[in-house]
């Protein structure tokens, strides 16, 4: 009875303060999150205690190492930006393994040094004793520090340093946690003892990264010959990388780094070998699960601070907080002067500022400190009560000023841009650049070492790995995932009167460019931004939150689009015959997209050469992915669909007509088969049979490879009197 | 050697290294002519490598007055090239930040203008995506004309704003490429680390 009383009272108060926690906005941006979880826990547990007069339920240091924590750092490390991540690795990997050694033993001896003064009461911890609690409470924790800044928006290179040290630091704090216990229980400690620790943490280290990418390898291999069995794919993924987890776990190797490491091999195999409803579904069931285990981890903690199991000691705990805070700030410090030195661009003050501050103590000291052998410490309520402590000061306190201290000094924020193909293009020829000037100096940077891992991962591990495997450009991926965003945009939203549809590119004799009004491109990026339901997005998302908004409305929107396609291909079927012939007629020539069936075979030919995007649970919608198919595969997502067209007819023509009025005027004339409506009106311009691509001859168009390319080659050209009119380049398309 | 290091930036010990490198890729003659960028092995895979070395012959690189190609250039030049790529250091101020990053940014500029009129058309930039993808062979042509195209609209957007219908965008001014370039800290990202430099990586 009191059991299910206990868990009624958990479940409702959590979800209603969760709930009511985001509908009032203001709050998340001044109170974290994790804190007002924590103060749920502690009124929960405030309660039990007070209904039954006993310690609530502690969490369980198992259920936490096993259950809790994976998510969380699954979530972490499959959305981690790695090309930052790996960018920054050197000084990451320094302050994880240096800077958590030296807190651990900071903390340890000064420790020690309090606890000789008998005045405090504390002779009986020993140096051991002391160290074993200096580790544990050093680590900085990636629960909380997501917690925290998750809202602030620091800068990446920034979020990256102190995240990317929280989850490596992992591996240091297993190592030092189980030395020094094994240490405290053992009678004599010889230095060969020490070297053993010493070489334990290597293989603590290296053995769970090795092993998580072991896992992630296998479980890419094992998504390769998944796609008649799409419905499992999420599956493999949560599977393989909870396997990593225990594996390492059982080998005492460190979990954290295991399960970091799978989802980072994962994330750049698996995403191309899952069909796009699959990645969803991975992508959502992850934050969830992460969103779910953080919530929890909060709460109980703060239950697990109402009890009895306390012992509260002046100075043990205000010096463990205050050396605490001292060897961090220390710490960073010291080691970011030995850095800078070979960084390039060195770390400011402020960053080291943030750095420090942002070395927040969370669920993982707390569970740690559970986990002690009550026999051999004598008085661990002390310690759990400074570790309490601690946590609370840091989660509380560092969490809730460290974004009016990030603003205070002006350190720069992430700029959230919408990706653009131009700034990719950039990005890549830099890129290159770069490498070039590197061979040249003969210099082997870091440019020198990715380039060489691309070839090799190319070379052996793609083709190993990913079942049609084609040469990947960012850039190219990049538009073509902007193109199709922008197309399913334009279909479902229909016709936009004010579109200059003829706005194309420049005559390309002259070079010059006409562009597009600017009222529409603006239009057009509000509406790339916001639509991302089709097309796989490679967030860098390691906002918990940051899913919710694309969510909700592309869904509402799917049947709509699907009802209008369905009247198009409808339309277009009945039509695409009847246009031929004035077409034919005319002196200027349209380029249509002739027969419907042509497309098939035009699609599967470029299955082969042209890379996935999109859901291949419709397996034709595969075929249609390179830019020049856009078309064809508008065509494709009408074809697949069996709805009846609703609309009537008229509507079609207006709208069209709309945009026939829009574009220049010659265009008009052509149009004037417009009794028959163009069905495929809404995509501005990869239409199926639109005239938009100027007029070609018909010679042009048989000589070509065929008149389902979208886009000819602006040698084909034609009138001169619509000068500025060109063939094919789209000029809206990213 | 004392002026040299002060008018590139370079330390001495920076030069000698870059010093040693240059004998070694001109053969110990005192000049360099583009052949001698062929025995670089791992540029050979570079898409944009024809850029590249271009660009080390390009005169406006050179802070020379005139316009057009060098034939070969001397370690001087050679200096004057590499230091476009030296990292920024601590203490410089806000304007000589900015006159470093504009430097920066116009060697990137000059590498895409290709026909040296200080703007990048629609051709040229079409040119650049083209050499980019080119290490893929199966994309066509056409693709990367597109996307060109794309980005140069979108490049248009930026610059220009608001555009009438009939306004014609002749291509990328400095300006204007600045203006796309201002979120991002070239000054930070646009370095090498000359001081590692070892003539580890031999020309055969």
């Amino acid at each position: 009875m009191s059991s299910s009383v206990f868990a009624m009272k958990m479940k409702l108060p959590c979800n209603h303060c969760l709930f009511s926690f985001h509908l009032y906005h203001k709050l998340p941006s001044i109170v974290p999150e994790s804190c007002l979880l924590i103060l749920v826990g502690l009124l929960l547990g405030g309660i039990i205690f007070g209904a039954e007069e006993k310690s609530p339920p502690v969490m369980n240091s198992d259920v936490f190492f096993l259950y809790l924590l994976p998510p969380i750092v699954l979530d972490a490390g499959y959305f981690m930006p790695t090309r930052l991540f790996f960018e920054n690795f050197g000084t990451i990997f320094w302050y994880a393994v240096v800077g958590t050694l030296w807190n651990a033993i900071g903390i340890g001896i000064s420790l020690y040094g309090i606890c000789q003064i008998s005045a405090f009461g504390l002779t009986d911890i020993t140096l051991l004793q002391n160290l074993l609690f200096g580790s544990l409470i050093s680590a900085v924790d990636p629960v909380a520090v997501l917690a925290v800044f998750e809202n602030i928006h620091v800068n990446e290179q920034l979020y990256i340093l102190v995240f990317g040290e929280s989850l490596l630091n992992d591996a240091i704090t297993v190592v030092l946690y189980n030395l020094f216990k094994s240490f405290c229980q053992m009678r004599t400690i010889k230095v060969i003892d020490i070297f053993a620790g010493i070489a334990n943490f290597f293989i603590v280290g290296i053995g769970g990264v090795l092993i998580g990418i072991l896992l992630g390898f296998v479980a890419a291999f094992t998504t390769r010959f998944t796609h008649k069995i799409r419905v499992i794919e999420p599956l493999f993924v949560f599977l393989y990388s909870y396997l990593s987890y225990i594996t390492a776990e059982m080998f005492h190797l460190s979990g954290i780094m295991a399960i970091t490491a799978c989802a980072m091999t994962m994330n750049k195999y698996v995403e191309e070998n899952v069909s796009q409803k699959s990645y969803t579904t991975i992508k959502y069931f992850m934050k969830m699960l992460s969103s779910v285990s953080e919530t929890l981890i909060f709460i109980f903690m703060g239950v697990s601070t109402v009890g009895k199991n306390h012992e509260w000691n002046w100075a043990f705990v205000s010096f463990t907080l205050l050396f605490c805070l001292i060897w961090r700030a220390l710490g960073v410090f010291v080691l970011t002067q030995i850095i800078n030195v070979f960084r390039t661009i060195p770390l400011t003050f402020k960053d080291q500022f943030i750095i420090a501050y942002g070395g927040l103590r969370g669920a993982i000291c707390f569970s740690l400190v559970f986990l002690l052998p009550p026999a051999v410490f004598p008085r661990k309520k002390l310690f759990i009560t400074a570790v309490i402590v601690v946590i609370f000061f840091t989660v509380f306190i560092q969490g809730i000023t460290i974004r009016p201290l990030v603003e205070f000094l002006d350190v720069k924020r992430s700029n959230k841009k919408q990706p653009a193909v131009s700034e990719e293009i950039y990005n890549r020829f830099f890129d290159h650049v770069k490498t070039g000037i590197e061979d040249v100096c003969g210099h082997w940077g870091h440019n020198f070492w990715r380039d060489k891992f691309k070839k090799f991962d190319n070379k052996y591990l793609r083709r190993l790995l990913i079942r049609e495997n084609q040469p990947k450009s960012s850039i190219v991926s990049l538009y073509k995932k902007l193109e199709i965003k922008h197309a399913i945009e334009m279909a479902e939203s229909g016709m936009i009167s004010k579109v200059p549809s003829s706005v194309s590119l420049s005559d390309y004799h002259e070079g010059k460019i006409k562009p597009l009004s600017p009222a529409e491109m603006e239009n057009m990026r509000e509406i790339l931004t916001k639509n991302l339901y089709q097309i796989r997005h490679r967030t860098m998302s390691y906002n918990r939150h940051s899913l919710a908004a694309d969510a909700g409305e592309k869904q509402a929107k799917e049947i709509l689009i699907r009802r209008r396609h369905s009247l198009r291909e409808s339309l277009r079927k009945t039509n695409s015959l009847s246009r031929e012939r004035p077409a034919a007629a005319n002196t200027k020539r349209f380029l249509s997209l002739p027969k419907n069936t042509k497309l098939p075979e035009k699609l599967r030919v470029r299955n082969k050469t042209s890379s996935r995007v999109g859901d291949s649970s419709d397996s034709e919608l595969d075929a249609a992915t390179t830019v020049l198919n856009l078309r064809p595969r508008a065509g494709k997502i009408l074809r697949d669909q069996r709805l009846r067209p609703q609309r009537p007819l008229p509507e079609f023509r207006v709208e069209w007509k709309n945009e026939v009025d829009g574009s220049q005027d010659g265009r008009g004339e052509q149009q004037e088969p417009s009794t028959l409506p163009q069905p495929s009106i809404g995509f501005r311009q990869p239409l199926l049979t639109r005239p938009r691509f100027g007029t070609l001859s018909r010679e042009d168009l048989t000589a070509d490879h065929g008149p389902a390319r979208p886009m000819p080659p602006p040698r084909l050209v034609r009138q001169a009197s619509q000068g500025d009119r060109t063939v094919g380049n789209k000029p809206w398309t990213y | 050697m004392r002026e040299l290091a002060d008018r590139t930036g370079f330390t001495s010990e920076q030069i000698e290294h870059l010093h040693r490198r240059f004998k070694q890729l001109s053969q110990d003659q005192l000049t360099i002519r583009k052949e001698n960028f062929d025995s670089i092995p791992d540029l050979e895979f570079n898409p944009i490598r024809g850029k590249i070395v271009h660009a080390f012959f390009d005169k406006r690189n050179l802070r020379q007055e005139s316009d057009g190609l060098a034939d070969e250039i001397n370690f001087e030049d050679f200096l004057t090239i590499m230091s476009y790529f030296r990292p920024i250091e601590m203490n410089m101020d806000e304007e000589q930040l900015d006159r470093f990053r504009k430097e920066k940014l116009k060697f990137l500029f000059h590498m895409y203008d290709s026909d040296h009129d200080g703007k990048i058309t629609l051709q040229e930039y079409r040119n650049v995506v083209e050499e980019l993808l080119s290490g893929n062979p199966h994309l066509e042509k056409e693709s990367a004309r597109s996307i060109a195209d794309g980005a140069m609209m979108e490049a248009a957007s930026i610059c220009v704003g608001q555009m009438g219908p009939d306004q014609v965008y002749e291509g990328i001014t400095f300006e204007d490429f600045l203006k796309m370039w201002q979120g991002i800290d070239i000054e930070t990202k646009m370095h090498v680390r000359f001081l590692n430099v070892d003539t580890i990586a031999h020309c055969y």
